[in-house]
């Protein structure tokens, strides 16, 4: 294990699903409290790249180490490794037949086997933490799309992980609602968390974001600091992609 | 004119006798404990192997889903009827011959195992439905905090896929309590074989009259139970916020081979 503060660590990692080459060897280090933003079009493979480092999906080439821990040999015991990592999803994924409260409370419980006091105690101060204490006993449909999210990424802080990951948390949401949960990741940022987040909000990574990553068909294209590559792209495909969104 | 009341009152001798109502209906009333028995312990059977059937089909594990996959299959595509007497005559055959004397079954055993076996196989359809119907997002976001695939299952996927499942095993049951009139063939004492031994006594068939009366009471009010039970599913998913993206369509169900296009096993070790 090299560097104590490598949180995560990419190796020529290829993915494909079927005939689709989706990741086309990506390599990537990242270390403690960094707050790496990934851009690039639709189909670039963010997405799935999140995915990966989640082991949700299984990679055909490469490897992926999170804290030195290969997630890719088989013998890692991967459920343990995910705890270490938190996820927020573009679609919530909130549980719809748990309150918030108890959306935050199952991991620490059946994971984690802590008592159901200890439980409800992290989890109430998290949902201060993200402002919705009042709305520890609502349902998922009882909420907007930001407040879902911001329970969403209580539920995640609640299993205490060292790095969480965003995917296009905000883009479901309605304008008025993004503002809310982007405060919220700009605390866990100022408070040292290591984050990797695919978005578009571009404020957001030139205030909060230390590295930038521009993906395209597979492949890191380009890296550099948000403000640097937004100011002074190098690639003529990172160019043409913020002259889209900005 | 007169022969159209002939007519009415033949149908009335035959059909709707009174004397013979009040004879055969304390008979069949007799029968209903052992109905029920038949009912219920065909019911929980069916359902818990269909259950784990459904969890067989849906694993990782090539074995168990071919195991699964043709059993349902197999089950479904076998007429009760032949599955009953094959279990209650022929396993008696084979027993008698071979002094394996446990291959013996009383009818109500009998019947028991066969409806089990065979509605084993419709529930583990309508299991399977009702959990690939759960976004599989769900099932990402349980494994993403380190809960295993059986926590996930257990405690996220679950809780919602039955809430889904409860109007079409409803539906499931009322068809069960039909067929348990099959158990006639192999002279269980059920409603059915009743009715139809004192139709032979009285010759006359008011006695089946009376048990059509029977069956009906009990499955009309399930009948209604149950689609009253689709409506509100239905309309609560509905009342969901559109972004939630957390529940598929539940009318997903109303053919259980709609949603087999997810990738089996999910790939998320
Ligand atoms: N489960 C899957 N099966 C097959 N192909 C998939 C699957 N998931 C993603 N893909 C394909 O992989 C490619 C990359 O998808 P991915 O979701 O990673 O892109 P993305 O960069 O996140 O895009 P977006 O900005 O639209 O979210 C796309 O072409 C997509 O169609
Ligand atoms: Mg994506």
């Amino acid at each position: 294990m090299s560097d104590p503060t490598t949180m995560i660590e990419l190796q020529d990692v290829h993915k494909s699903y079927g005939h689709l080459e989706v990741l086309r060897g990506i390599d990537l280090l990242i270390t403690k409290s960094e707050v790496v933003v990934v851009i690039g079009p639709s189909g670039s493979g963010k997405s799935t790249m999140l995915r990966c480092i989640n082991a949700l999906e299984p990679i055909q080439r490469g490897h992926i180490l999170i804290e030195g821990i290969d997630i890719t040999d088989s013998k890692t015991n991967v459920n343990k490794v995910r705890q270490k990592i938190g996820m927020v999803f573009q679609s919530f994924n909130l549980f719809p037949h748990k309150t918030a409260l108890e959306n935050v409370m199952l991991a620490p419980l059946k994971v984690q086997k802590k008592s159901h006091s200890e439980a409800e105690r992290i989890a109430r101060d998290l949902l201060v933490t993200v402002g919705l204490s009042e709305k520890a006993d609502s349902h998922p449909d009882q909420l907007s799309g930001g407040q879902q999210q911001r329970v969403a990424i209580a539920r995640a802080l609640a299993m205490q992980p060292d790095m969480m990951l965003f995917d296009e948390v905000t883009s479901a949401l309605d304008p008025e609602l993004v503002a809310e949960v982007l405060n919220v990741m700009k605390d866990l940022a100022l408070a040292g968390m290591t984050m990797v987040v695919v978005t578009h909000e571009m404020g957001f990574a030139r205030e909060v974001g230390t590295r930038m990553i521009f993906m395209d068909e597979g492949v890191i294209v380009e890296e550099s600091h948000p403000r640097e590559m937004i100011a002074n792209p190098r690639e003529e495909r990172t160019k043409k992609f913020l002259g889209m969104v900005l | 004119m007169e022969s159209l009341l002939n007519g009415f009152e033949a149908f009335q001798r035959y059909y709707l006798n009174w004397e013979i109502i009040q004879e055969t209906f304390p008979l069949l009333l007799q029968t209903l404990p052992l109905v029920l028995e038949l009912l219920v312990l065909s019911m929980v059977f069916s359902f818990v192997l269909g259950l784990i059937l459904s969890l067989m089909r849906l694993s990782r594990f090539r074995p168990l889903r071919w195991f699964a996959g043709a059993y349902v299959d197999f089950f479904r595509g076998l007429p009760l009827l032949l599955n009953l007497v094959f279990v209650y005559s022929g396993l008696a055959i084979v027993g008698a011959g071979s002094g394996l004397r446990f291959l013996i079954l009383p009818p109500i055993t009998a019947a028991v195992v066969s409806l089990s076996t065979t509605y084993a196989a419709y529930s583990a359809e309508v299991f399977r439905a009702g959990i690939e119907s759960i976004h599989r997002g769900q099932m990402e976001a349980a494994r993403s905090l380190g809960m295993t695939y059986a926590q996930s299952m257990r405690y996220v996927v679950l809780p919602q896929a039955i809430k889904v499942v409860i109007p079409p095993l409803t539906n499931e049951f009322i068809a069960l309590i039909k067929d348990t009139s099959l158990a006639s063939v192999i002279s269980l004492q059920e409603l059915l074989f009743t009715a139809k031994e004192k139709m032979g006594v009285v010759a006359n068939p008011t006695p089946l009259a009376v048990a059509a009366v029977v069956y009906v009471i009990f499955t009309i009010p399930l009948i209604r139970l149950a689609s009253r039970l689709e409506k509100k599913r239905d309309r609560g998913s509905k009342g969901t916020k559109p972004t939630d993206g957390s529940v598929d369509k539940p009318s997903a169900l109303v053919s259980a081979d709609i949603a087999t296009q997810l990738p089996k096993g999910g790939g998320v070790r």
